[in-house]
C-alpha cells in the first residue's frame, strides 16, 4: 500500500516536472462532448458517431455525441460556436453553415469556429420513380426544358436547403431559372423518397446513400449524381458531365470544429487524431458500407474549404433568390 | 388559479387574434404560393372562435365538477409555485454551483415545502442527487456540471 | 425451413441472448425515468453495437425500445407521468385505477396487452410484409394530411370534459407547434428572437412539463391523500386472462390499428395509440366509464401500441425508410452490420430476417417477466410519502430534459408548461389534448402544405386519389355525425326541460 502510494507520487511529480509552463493536465483529461446539430438516425449523426467511438479509442477519453438539434441545423451550430474554448465541447458543421447566414437565419458564419478537418462529403443524385417515363437524365432535362414553370415538383429537403440548392444550381447550368422546376419542402430525405416513390413528385435531388434502400427496392431509379467523379460506393449511375454534358457538381459535407479560440494543444492533437481516424479502417469500411463519400482535409485545408464554399453557395443561392438581399 | 370560463375564454380568443396578426406578418417564401403565414392564421382563427364559445358557456355542460375545487385565495396558495422555481433555479445555478449543490438544494427545499421533517428531507436531499448523478452521468453519460462540488467518483 | 433452423441458431448464440437481457432490463430502467424517451435509450446503445456481431447488434436495439416503449407507462400509470407522448393518450386513464387502489391491474393489462400486440405486430411482419409495404407506399402527403387530421379529431374523445375546451387545448397545442423555423417554409415563426426556440417546441420537454411539474405544483396545494388500504395483490397475469376473453374484440381492434398506423413512416406509434383509445371509447358498450379508471381503453391502446411499434420496421426493412427516430438508429446499424435493408434482405438473408423475427417474439415474451418484475419493484413507490417522491421527481424533470440535448433552455420550457398545465387542469382544459397537439402540429402543417404546393394551390387532389378519397370521407363522416349528434341530444334536453317546466 504505503509502496504503491509512494510510487503514486513519484509519477505525479515526475508529470507534473514534464509538463511545461503552467500546470494544466493534458487534453483531454475528462470526457468531451460532441455536439450534432442534427438528429439521431441521421447521416451526420452516423458520422460523428463512429468519429466519436473512435476519438476515443485514439485518445482515450470517451467523446460523447450529444444531439442539439432544431432550427435547420442553427440551434446546434450556434451552440457549438458559443462553448467554451476548453476543448471539452467540440461538434460537427455541416454545408448549412455556410447557407444559414445568407438567409439572414443566424449571424454566425463559418469564421466563427475554429476548424479540425473535413471527414466527407455526399453529392446528391437526380432520382426518380421506377416508373418514370425518364430513362435517363437526359431525357429528364429535356422534360424539363419543355415544361412550363413550375410544373415539375422536386423534393429532398426543406426549403433553402442543401439539395433544394443542389436543384437551382443545375438548373441554372442548363440556362433555366432556378424555380422554373418547383421545389416541394420536405422534412428531410426520406419523406421526400417515400412521396417519390408514392408518385406525388417528379424527381429528388437528395444523396445517392439517402435514397439507396429504394434505389435497391427498385422503387426508384437513380439517374445522375452530380459529382466530379464517379461514387466508389455506386460505380454504375454517372455524373452529370458524362450523362449530360453539364458539369455541375456541389455536395453536402460535414466536418469537425470547435469554438473560435481554442488552445493550440487542443488543435494539435486532434489534428493527428482525426488524420488517424479517417485513415482507420473501421471508418473507411463503415463510409462504404452506409455509401457515404470519404473526402478529407486537414485543419488548414478545411478552413480553405470553408471559404471557398460559403462564396459559392452564397452565389448559387442569391441566383436561386434564397438569399436575402 | 381556478378562473371563470368567460376570462380564460376571452384570453384564448385574445390570443387567437394575436397569433394571426403575427402569422399574417410573416414574409411570403419566393417562389411558392403558401407561404409560412396560412397555418398560424387558421389556428388563430379557430382558438378566436373556440374562446368566444367557451366565454359564452356553450358546451360547459360536458364537465365534471372537480371534486377538490375550492375558492377564495389564501396566502399558502403561492407554495405551487415552488416547482417551477426550483426549475429556474435549477438553469440559474447549476453551471455555477455544480450538479450535487443544486440538487441537494432542489430536493431538500420541495421536500420541506411538502411538508417533511428534517429527518426525512435531509437523508433525501443528500442520497438522491447521488443516485440520480450516478445513473445520468455514469449509466448515460449525460455531462452535469460540476461546479464547486464535484461528484466523488 | 432451412433458414428457419439457421435463424434460430444464430438467435441461440450465447453473445445474443446476453445483449436482448441486458439491453431489456437497461430498456427498462431508462424508459421508467421521466423525461428520458425511448429514442435516448436507443442512441446511446449505438456505440455499443460497435463491438457486437450483428444478429446481436440488432436484438439490442430491438428490445431495448419495445422495453422503453413500456416501461414508459409505469411513471405515467403510478404517478401520472407519462413515458412517451404516446402513453399521454392513456396516462389520466391508468392514474384514476392507481387512484382506486387497482395500480397492479392497470400495469398488468399494459404489460400483458403490450406484449399481445408486439406479438401479432411481429406475426404481421412476418406474413403480410410485402403487402403493407405497399400499403405504406401509396401514402402521398394527401393521404397523410387526412390522417393528421383524424388524429387530431381524438382529441375531442380521449377527455373527460367539453369537447369546446378539448379542441381549444388542441388549438393551443398546434399554436406552440408554429413556433420555430421548422415549418414547410423554412421560415422562423413566434420566436421573439431567441436562439432556443428557432428549434420549436420538442413534445417531451411539453410532456414532462405539463404532466409531471404541474402534478407536483397540485401536490404542493391539496392535502396528502389517504393511503391506499395495503392490499395484497395476487398474481399480477392472474386477472388478465379473464381480460382478454372479454374484452377480446377491442383487443384485435388495438392490434390491427397499431399495425395500420404503424407502417406509415411518421405517423406511427404515436398516433396509434390515440386512435385506438378514441375508438375503444366510441365503440364500448360502457363509454361513460372512460376517464375513471376503466381498463378497457388500456388493452386496446396498449395493444396497438406495441403492435405499431413491430409493424413499423417494415418500411424500416422493405425501403430503408424510417418510422420513427428509433428505426431511423436501427436502419444505420443494419448498414453498418452489412444488412442493408430492402427486398433482398427477405430473400438472400432468409436466415438473419428469421433471426429478427424470432428476436422481436423473444423480447415481448421476457418483457413479460421482467415486467413484473418491475412494477412489483415501482409500485412501491406508492407506499412511500408523498414528500419523499415528489422532490425527486421534480429533480428528474430537471435532469431528464436536460439529457437530450444537453440544453438547460429544456428544462426552463419544462418549467412553463407546469404552469400552463397547471392553470389549464384547474380551469378544465385537458392537457392531454395540448400534447396531442405539439406532436401532430408539424405533420399537420407540412402536409397540407406541401400538398398545396404540389397541385399548385388545388383542392381536388385531397379526394382525388383513392386512398385520399376513402379517408376524406371517414373524417368528414365523423365530423358531421357527431355535430348531428351533438345538436340532437341538445335539442332533446331543451325540450325536457321545458317540458319539465
Amino acid at each position: 500500500m504505503t509502496d504503491f502510494s509512494r510510487r503514486a507520487v513519484l509519477a505525479g511529480g515526475a508529470a507534473l516536472l514534464a509538463t511545461p509552463g503552467l500546470a494544466q493536465p493534458r487534453w483531454p483529461a475528462r470526457p468531451v462532448q460532441l455536439l450534432c446539430p442534427w438528429a439521431a438516425g441521421g447521416g451526420t449523426d452516423a458520422v460523428l458517431r463512429m468519429i466519436g467511438i473512435l476519438l476515443e479509442k485514439e485518445l482515450g477519453q470517451p467523446f460523447n455525441v450529444v444531439n442539439r438539434t432544431g432550427g435547420s441545423g442553427v440551434v446546434g451550430h450556434a451552440a457549438i460556436s458559443q462553448a467554451q474554448p476548453d476543448g471539452y465541447t467540440l461538434g460537427m458543421i455541416t454545408a448549412e453553415i455556410c447557407m444559414l447566414h445568407w438567409q439572414g437565419l443566424t449571424e454566425i458564419t463559418y469564421r466563427n469556429y475554429t476548424p479540425l478537418s473535413l471527414v466527407n462529403n455526399d453529392a446528391p443524385g437526380v432520382t426518380v420513380n421506377s416508373n418514370s417515363p425518364y430513362r435517363d437524365v437526359k431525357a429528364l432535362a429535356d422534360a424539363i426544358k419543355a415544361s412550363r414553370p413550375g410544373q415539375l415538383k422536386a423534393s429532398g429537403t426543406g426549403q433553402g436547403g442543401i439539395w433544394h440548392l443542389a436543384l437551382a444550381g443545375w438548373l441554372n447550368a442548363m440556362g433555366l431559372k432556378a424555380d422554373h422546376v418547383r421545389w416541394v419542402p420536405s422534412n428531410g430525405a426520406a419523406p421526400a423518397m417515400q412521396d417519390l416513390a408514392a408518385g406525388g413528385l417528379d424527381f429528388t435531388t437528395c444523396s445517392i446513400p439517402e435514397a439507396r434502400a429504394m434505389l435497391d427496392a427498385n422503387r426508384a431509379r437513380a439517374l445522375a449524381v452530380m459529382a466530379p467523379a464517379r461514387v466508389t460506393a455506386f460505380p454504375a449511375i454517372p455524373t452529370l458531365k458524362e450523362a449530360m454534358g453539364v458539369d455541375y457538381n456541389t455536395g453536402a459535407w460535414r466536418g469537425i470544429a470547435g469554438p473560435p479560440g481554442l488552445p493550440a494543444a487542443v488543435v494539435q492533437t486532434m489534428e493527428v487524431a482525426l488524420d488517424k481516424v479517417f485513415k482507420s479502417k473501421e471508418y473507411q469500411d463503415f463510409l462504404l458500407a452506409r455509401g457515404f463519400g470519404a473526402v478529407y482535409e486537414n485543419a488548414a485545408g478545411f478552413a480553405t474549404h470553408l471559404a471557398a464554399a460559403d462564396i459559392s453557395l452564397g452565389n448559387s443561392m442569391k441566383e436561386a433568390g434564397l438569399a436575402k438581399s | 388559479m381556478q378562473l371563470s370560463d368567460r376570462i380564460t375564454g376571452l384570453f384564448l380568443a385574445g390570443l387567437g387574434l394575436a397569433a394571426a396578426w403575427g402569422g399574417s406578418r410573416l414574409p411570403a417564401v419566393p417562389g411558392q404560393d403558401v407561404g409560412p403565414a396560412a397555418f398560424p392564421m387558421v389556428i388563430g382563427g379557430g382558438l378566436v372562435l373556440c374562446g368566444v364559445m367557451i366565454a359564452f358557456g356553450i358546451g360547459h355542460s360536458f364537465e365534471v365538477p372537480d371534486e377538490d375545487a375550492e375558492t377564495g385565495f389564501r396566502f399558502r396558495d403561492l407554495r405551487v409555485l415552488v416547482p417551477p422555481g426550483l426549475l429556474l433555479f435549477y438553469v440559474l445555478a447549476v453551471e455555477r454551483l455544480g450538479f450535487m449543490l443544486t440538487a441537494f438544494f432542489i430536493v431538500g427545499t420541495a421536500a420541506v415545502a411538502l411538508g417533511a421533517r428534517p429527518r426525512l428531507a435531509l437523508p433525501l436531499a443528500v442520497g438522491a442527487p447521488i443516485f440520480i448523478h450516478a445513473v445520468f452521468a455514469k449509466l448515460l453519460r449525460v455531462p452535469l456540471a460540476d461546479g464547486i462540488l464535484p461528484a466523488l467518483w | 425451413m432451412q433458414d428457419l433452423f439457421e435463424g434460430v441458431r444464430l438467435v441461440l448464440a450465447w453473445d445474443v441472448l446476453i445483449a436482448v437481457l441486458a439491453s431489456a432490463i437497461y430498456g427498462l430502467v431508462v424508459g421508467s425515468l421521466p423525461g428520458l424517451s425511448a429514442t435516448m435509450a436507443t442512441a446511446l446503445l449505438v456505440p455499443v453495437t460497435f463491438y457486437l456481431s450483428p444478429i446481436a447488434a440488432i436484438a439490442t436495439i430491438i428490445t431495448a425500445s419495445a422495453m422503453a416503449i413500456f416501461s414508459g407507462d409505469i411513471p405515467g400509470c403510478l404517478l401520472r407521468i407519462p413515458g412517451t407522448p404516446a402513453s399521454a393518450a392513456y396516462t389520466d386513464e391508468a392514474y384514476a385505477m392507481t387512484r382506486k387502489g387497482q395500480a397492479e391491474l392497470a400495469l398488468g393489462a399494459g404489460l400483458w396487452f403490450s406484449a399481445i400486440g408486439g406479438i401479432v405486430g411481429t406475426i404481421s411482419l412476418v406474413l403480410m410484409a410485402p403487402l403493407l409495404a405497399e400499403m405504406a407506399l401509396s401514402f402521398s402527403t394527401y393521404e397523410y394530411f387526412w390522417l393528421a387530421f383524424l388524429g387530431l379529431m381524438c382529441a375531442t374523445l380521449v377527455a373527460r370534459s367539453s369537447p369546446i375546451k378539448a379542441i381549444a387545448s388542441m388549438l393551443l397545442g398546434l399554436l406552440f407547434a408554429c413556433i420555430g423555423m421548422e415549418n414547410p417554409a423554412g421560415t422562423p415563426r413566434f420566436v421573439f428572437g431567441i436562439t432556443d426556440l428557432l428549434g420549436g417546441i420538442e413534445p417531451i420537454p411539453a410532456l414532462v412539463g405539463v404532466f409531471a411539474v404541474s402534478e407536483v405544483m397540485r401536490a404542493m396545494v391539496t392535502p396528502e391523500p389517504p393511503k391506499l388500504p395495503d392490499r395484497k395483490f395476487g398474481s399480477i397475469l392472474a386477472g388478465q386472462w379473464a381480460l382478454t376473453k372479454k374484452y377480446q374484440w377491442p383487443m384485435w381492434r388495438g392490434n390491427i390499428v397499431g399495425i395500420i398506423i404503424g407502417v406509415l413512416p411518421g405517423a406511427g406509434a404515436d398516433m396509434a395509440a390515440w386512435v385506438s383509445y378514441a375508438m375503444s371509447k366510441k365503440w364500448s358498450k360502457e363509454p361513460e366509464k372512460f376517464g375513471t379508471g376503466h381498463v378497457e381503453g388500456l388493452v386496446e391502446a396498449g395493444a396497438s401500441n406495441n403492435a405499431s411499434l413491430a409493424s413499423g420496421w417494415v418500411p424500416a426493412l422493405l425501403f430503408g425508410i424510417p418510422g420513427d427516430t428509433i428505426t431511423a438508429i436501427a436502419i444505420g446499424v443494419l448498414y453498418m452490420k452489412g444488412l442493408n435493408p430492402g427486398p433482398t434482405l427477405f430473400t438472400e438473408r432468409a436466415s438473419s430476417m428469421y433471426a429478427l423475427y424470432i428476436i422481436f417474439v423473444l423480447a415481448n415474451i421476457i418483457m413479460i417477466p421482467l415486467g413484473i418484475l418491475m412494477i412489483r419493484l415501482a409500485s412501491k413507490i406508492l407506499k412511500a410519502p408523498r414528500s419523499a417522491v415528489m422532490p425527486v421527481i421534480i429533480l428528474l424533470c430537471a435532469v431528464g430534459s436536460y439529457a437530450t440535448g444537453a440544453n438547460l433552455f429544456s428544462v426552463l420550457l419544462v418549467g412553463v408548461f407546469g404552469i400552463v398545465g397547471y392553470v389549464m387542469e384547474r380551469n378544465g382544459y385537458p392537457v392531454a389534448a395540448l400534447v396531442l397537439g405539439i406532436v401532430m402540429g408539424s405533420m399537420v402543417e407540412q402536409n397540407f402544405v406541401t400538398s398545396l404546393i404540389k397541385s399548385d394551390g388545388s383542392p381536388l387532389p385531397f379526394v382525388e386519389r383513392p386512398v385520399s378519397a376513402v379517408l376524406a370521407s371517414l373524417t368528414l363522416g365523423a365530423l358531421l355525425w357527431s355535430a348531428v349528434v351533438w345538436v340532437f341530444n341538445r335539442a332533446r334536453r331543451l325540450k325536457a326541460t321545458a317540458a319539465a317546466r
